[in-house]
């Protein structure tokens, strides 16, 4: 839940990246760090494993300008997607305010997509958080891939094992190349702003 | 298509999946190509091209052996550990309640040395004294010995931090976890009326422990597999609101693959300090001990989902 600093009048939320291991989260968060410098106020920290794989989180400080006199901060994370951490993203998930879901499009990821999304749903649960009323976008990421020839998923069928009840906005991304990346951001920051105002009942 | 082509597409996919980290699909198709080779008598220069992918598959177990090895649980530097103590302690009511859920997210997160730390410095504050000690015993039994945790333990006694009342109750929680563990020392007790300090209050006791009661062991029976019906117990070596974790032995090898992720506990004994009940829980989370005096043994994160 956004934290509201009225003394220094402030606005803190949290937007988590989650999604199956490998699927380009960190990705999304070297891109973002890269590409919006006016709005990213500090550096980007990566926690890494073997293998350049996330262990703990990655962070990114955002300022998102002023709304009704009260500074936007916006703080991305990522968790690790790796099955047998799952206590850790538990950890990262705490006091969420809205989720990008990134979907790896390789055919034989297929069933890693689901699991993580159950498990993000599972999560959620535990904070007493619905999957179906957070805020939420999916992005379904490595299209590129499809040039080199690999395997992927349609959209249709992306859409139908992952979105079908959800009815949430999604976007097709390359995270390496960033395509995709900024509007799944920035759909994804109107989702929560939404929902501030309704939290705090700004007109 | 013909074998030439479907091995090249094969190949192709095979490399792209271990650039993208994706070591298992990687090897799988690694592995097709090599039943396909085998299998298909046209093939030219078979051995040179069955060796070369037998040399690849041998390279990606060695990856993936690697990235076994790699340990779950790294010492981050203390810029990242401000920020973990920073972002994860959440709605502190104030500022020693905050200090102590900073500590506690920072043992989450499985910096032990600075959680410790932090939490000898709060035990100069007598809100938040006794969950400070227990969060130091609890370390202990997860980061180190519990030869260290009694130590601790005999420290505080002979010091004049606590009051009688606050090591009453800390010595209670050791005691509780020495006996679950089948260790016979006796704690020293703690003389009545110890220091002038004794009314320093146990309602610490109260404090952001999110409403859970301090399990020191717990008693499954097992209802499947080739220990249905034995009843076993474990003590809990680290307790986070209702998440329970365990140590169990690498040795216990039938008793850890009958211990999935997912698999729901119906018949549970929970002890605590203060009482027995009974309840459910469902296991959380199964990991190997990648360093330490129990590496090679597994962490078991054990859900409390009810209590009679």
């Amino acid at each position: 839940m956004a934290i509201f600093n009225l003394k220094n009048r402030e606005i803190e939320c949290k937007i988590v990246y989650y999604g199956p291991g490998r699927c380009g989260k960190t990705t999304n968060l070297e891109y973002i760090h890269k590409t919006f410098k006016k709005q990213v106020t500090g550096e980007m920290v990566s926690v890494n494993t073997e293998g350049d794989r996330t262990l703990y989180f990655d962070f990114l400080p955002m300022g998102l300008g002023q709304i009704k006199g009260c500074d936007v901060r916006v703080q991305l994370y990522t968790v690790p997607g790796q099955v047998q951490y799952r206590s850790t993203r538990k950890l990262v998930l705490m006091g969420v305010d809205a989720i990008v879901f990134v979907a790896d499009s390789l055919e034989i990821r297929r069933e890693k997509n689901m699991l993580s999304l159950k498990d993000l749903q599972d999560n959620l649960k535990e904070y007493n958080l619905s999957i179906f009323k957070i805020p939420l976008v999916m992005q379904y990421n490595k299209r590129d891939l499809a040039n080199q020839g690999m395997p992927l998923m349609t959209i249709e069928q992306m859409e139908h094992d992952l979105n079908r009840q959800l009815k949430v906005p999604s976007f097709e991304a390359s995270a390496l190349s960033g395509q995709g990346v900024g509007v799944t951001l920035k759909e994804c920051l109107k989702l929560t702003l939404k929902s501030l105002q309704k939290q705090t009942k700004w007109s | 298509m013909d074998i030439k082509q479907q091995i090249k597409t094969l190949i192709q996919e095979a490399e792209l999946y271990r650039n993208q980290g994706l070591l298992k699909e990687s090897k799988i198709k690694y592995n097709k190509i090599l039943s396909l080779i085998k299998s298909n008598a046209q093939i030219k220069n078979k051995e040179t091209l069955m060796t070369g992918i037998t040399r690849k598959i041998v390279a990606i177990d060695n990856e993936i052996l690697q990235l076994a090895k790699a340990p779950s649980v790294i010492e981050v530097p203390e810029k990242i550990q401000d920020l973990i103590k920073k972002q994860f302690a959440f709605a502190a009511k104030d500022e020693d309640s905050g200090a102590i859920e900073g500590a506690i997210a920072l043992a989450k997160f499985g910096q032990f040395d600075r959680a410790l730390k932090e939490f000898n410095l709060l035990l100069d504050k007598d809100a938040v004294r006794v969950v400070a000690a227990k969060n130091i015993i609890r370390c202990c039994m997860t980061h180190a010995t519990v030869e260290d945790a009694v130590a601790e333990y005999e420290k505080w006694l002979s010091g004049d931090k606590f009051s009688s009342i606050q090591l009453n109750s800390v010595r209670s929680f050791l005691g509780d976890i020495l006996a679950k563990k089948g260790i016979t020392q006796t704690l020293s007790p703690v003389p009545e009326n110890k220091s002038a300090a004794d009314q320093g209050s146990a309602a610490d006791e109260e404090l952001p422990e999110e409403d859970y009661l301090d399990i020191s062991a717990i008693k499954i029976t097992l209802e499947d597999g080739p220990q249905k019906g034995k009843a076993l117990e474990f003590d809990v070596n680290f307790q986070s609101g209702n998440v329970l974790s365990l140590i169990i032995s690498c040795k216990d090898k039938s008793l850890i693959e009958n211990l999935d992720v997912g698999l729901k506990l119906t018949n549970v004994q929970f002890f605590s300090p203060i009482a027995i009940f009974e309840g459910s829980g469902i296991i959380a989370e199964k990991t190997q001990i990648g360093t330490g005096p129990k590496s090679g043994d597994y962490s078991l994160d054990i859900k409390i989902l009810s209590t009679n």
